[in-house]
């Protein structure tokens, strides 16, 4: 698996994750949601999303630190 | 226009370094970001056209940002995308009727975060070798099979049987994983919510909520067990703000 494989992978991962708790999770208030749904790539759940590993995000970690240096 | 909401700090707040702090961030669109006050906790906020407020990528991403941001200063409780009221003066009513259940959740959550684990695997493939352990252990008689043959009730009834007897395999082995990780966040004092069986791969959906210095213990310990269970992918996420962590619903 290439280094773009494991980044593309890895931000899947991070928006989906970022979405659910945006979404559904956090403090409620009754009766006053307001959430009209737009753009369809909200939504779009990548079959890659189940193919990353602890292993390679730490790869991409050390890929990333690499890039800033 | 209406005000949506961001997140409820806490603590003795510095009104002066909050200004300071939110005249550098932008809200959705744009939007100028202020603190809408009571005792010590503080709501923010920015101005909306509720018509206009569209769950897309940018705008979630926007209203996610402007929570980490001011995760890294305040204990807060994230507020969900959407929660939208008419005004400041409403905002305030309802921080003064939950301002108990808000100081409480802060104080939980105070110096912590959130950590998401998803353990994904192939589940039939995984069947199969807990099958293959269980039958090596359990040889079948001659006699059930040749029972099973003299009937077409008596086969269906066995096959149902080993399809229950691997589901209960498979539920103890995740259940194996669970003990196996929860040992490690006993020792991290850590608080979790898990599921199981989340869709037909994501075999365990965890999250966890610890202290901000205990991150890198806890990615030795995932790191140990993904090196353990070769079979499994580990999926480790975070630090979040504590989204999964806040248990109000709010009486406005």
């Amino acid at each position: 698996m290439n280094n773009h494989n494991v980044i593309d992978q890895s931000k899947d991962i991070t928006i989906l994750e970022l979405l659910d708790r945006v979404l559904n999770k956090g403090v409620i208030l009754t009766g006053d949601l307001v959430i009209s749904v737009a753009d369809i790539d909200l939504v779009y759940v990548g079959v890659k999303l189940m193919l990353s590993s602890v292993e390679t995000m730490e790869q991409l970690k050390k890929v990333k630190s690499i890039s800033e240096e | 226009m209406e005000k949506i909401i961001y997140a409820i700090l806490s603590g003795k707040i510095n009104h002066g370094k909050l200004t300071t702090l939110l005249s550098g961030i932008k809200g959705i669109e744009g939007a100028d970001l202020v603190a809408v006050s009571f005792d010590q906790i503080s709501a923010v906020v920015s101005n909306i056209e509720k018509a206009d407020l569209v769950a897309n990528q940018i705008n979630a991403f926007a209203f996610a940002h402007v929570i980490e941001i001011l995760e890294e200063d305040y204990p807060l409780l994230p507020m969900r995308f959407g929660s939208i009221m008419k005004s400041a003066g409403s905002i305030q009513e309802m921080l003064e009727k939950n301002y108990p259940e808000f100081r409480n959740n802060l104080q939980k959550v105070e110096n912590k975060s959130e950590f998401g684990l998803k353990i994904v695997c192939d589940t039939e493939k995984l069947k199969t070798e807990l099958k293959s352990k269980s039958d090596a252990v359990n040889e079948p008689s001659q006699k059930s099979v040749a029972e099973s043959r003299d009937s077409v009730f008596r086969e269906y009834v066995n096959q149902k049987l080993k399809a229950h007897r691997l589901e209960e395999m498979l539920m103890g082995y995740i259940d194996s994983i669970i003990a196996e990780f929860t040992g490690f966040l006993i020792e991290l004092d850590a608080v979790k919510k898990i599921k199981k069986m989340t869709t037909a791969t994501t075999i365990i959906d965890a999250v966890f909520l610890l202290e901000k210095d205990k991150k890198a213990e806890l990615i030795l310990a995932i790191e140990a067990m993904q090196s353990k269970h070769t079979g499994l992918n580990f999926i480790l996420t975070g630090p979040w703000p504590p989204y999964s962590f806040v248990d109000i619903t709010l009486k406005q």
